[in-house]
């Protein structure tokens, strides 16, 4: 009595059957198949061995927990999408700039807001950031001035309670980077030496900082 | 912690390591977990309860990773690539660490169609259904994707075990 006639199986279904992705009748359809013919096991024994090869050498990575970001990052990388795309506030740096801006002014809800004005500059420090030149003395010092890739002047600063960079955009002078302030009166850390500020400005700048002509210039165009 | 940062935190181990068949790079995977963590917390009011999270969570990091290859893709024709890193972050001893790279490489040269589809189902260990949910495709799109790719890396891991 002749076998029944089975039509034959292609790679695709051999690596169905690998996968267990086929019915109890395709499945026992091709483990006849398989059985039967020397190549179509050869086929299969390939896909069976390199999908274990792969889930062999990858599986490790997935045994490594991973921290969920932190609440503080996740806010400031919001303010961060809405304002500008170099917006660079350092996770660690969020907690303490958002104490150290608002300590004394306890009659309003503290924190910064999640508003296109919130990390722009108090009128007192924008006004010394529009006039002041960089290396002149006072309790704000300016380091450096420069033009960042969407092309605004940006300038970094330090101040008693502040370190930072700031940009100057339509609405004022916002904050790009910021740090514990380090100008105390007497031991003052030369603005700059503060490594991750340094990348923040070397992933904004475009071109070199301005030079002494440049920045006055800059001034005398309202940083504009 | 609530329910959803709960699921979020069980997977993201797994999403870790689908980055790593996505980018190709340690490095790259790590920034690319970090940035679909924080994407799926902020999106999370779009995620429907009672619906696949784990498919929702893959879905979120495989667009982000479209969107960061497509700015890239832009980027590195004005500078050259970076000399390609060849370490891994994750422990283990040299071998396997030359293995998942020589794997990683073999995957460079699949089309990302076939590359996402293959390491869906060969790595993450997701139903055929499941990876078409993730991608967005008919079941035979994933198929035919994953066929082809696995046809392809056959031919280029022959022999090499």
């Amino acid at each position: 009595m002749a076998e029944p006639i089975e039509t034959p199986i292609d790679e695709a279904m051999v690596i169905a059957w690998v996968d267990g992705e086929l019915g109890p009748e395709d499945a026992a359809r091709a483990e006849r198949a398989i059985a039967a013919d020397p190549t179509l096991r050869e086929l299969a024994e390939t896909h069976r061995a390199m999908r274990a090869r792969f889930a062999d050498a990858f599986g490790g990575i997935a045994d490594e927990p991973v921290a969920l970001p932190s609440a503080e990052i996740v806010s400031f990388t919001d303010a961060r999408a809405k304002r500008a795309r170099q917006l660079w506030v350092p996770g660690a740096i969020a907690a303490s700039l958002a104490v150290g801006l608002f300590v004394g002014q306890v009659e309003r809800p503290a924190g910064v807001a999640d508003r296109a004005d919130a990390l722009a500059l108090a009128p007192d420090l924008a006004h010394r950031l529009d006039t002041q030149l960089s290396g002149e003395p006072g309790p704000v010092r300016v380091a450096l001035s420069f033009r960042a890739q969407d092309g605004a002047y940006c300038r970094s600063f330090t101040a008693t309670h502040l370190d930072g960079v700031a940009c100057r955009t339509a609405n004022g002078w916002s904050l790009r980077y910021a740090a514990p302030g380090s100008a105390p009166g007497g031991d003052y850390v030369q603005a700059g030496s503060d490594p991750a500020r340094a990348d923040a400005i070397a992933a904004m700048i475009a071109g070199e900082p301005l030079d002494a002509a440049g920045e006055r210039a800059a001034r005398e165009r309202g940083w504009r | 912690m609530d329910a959803f940062e709960a699921a979020l935190v069980r997977i993201l181990p797994r999403l870790r390591r689908f980055a790593h068949a996505l980018t190709r790079d340690a490095a790259d995977a790590d920034d690319l977990t970090q940035r679909a963590a924080e994407r799926a917390l902020k999106a999370r009011s779009q995620w429907q309860p009672g619906t696949n999270f784990d498919a929702w969570a893959y879905r979120i990091m495989r667009n982000l990773w479209i969107d960061t290859a497509r700015s890239r893709q832009r980027r590195d024709k004005v500078i050259a690539p970076a000399e390609e890193a060849e370490t891994i972050g994750a422990p283990g001893d040299a071998e396997a660490t030359a293995e998942r790279l020589f794997l990683m490489r073999a995957m460079d040269r699949l089309p990302d169609e076939q590359r996402e589809a293959v390491a869906l189902v060969m790595i993450e260990g997701l139903s055929y259904a499941e990876a078409a949910e993730v991608l967005e495709v008919p079941a035979g799109t994933l198929t035919s994707r994953l066929v082809r790719g696995r046809q392809a890396l056959a031919k280029m891991l022959g022999g090499t075990e």
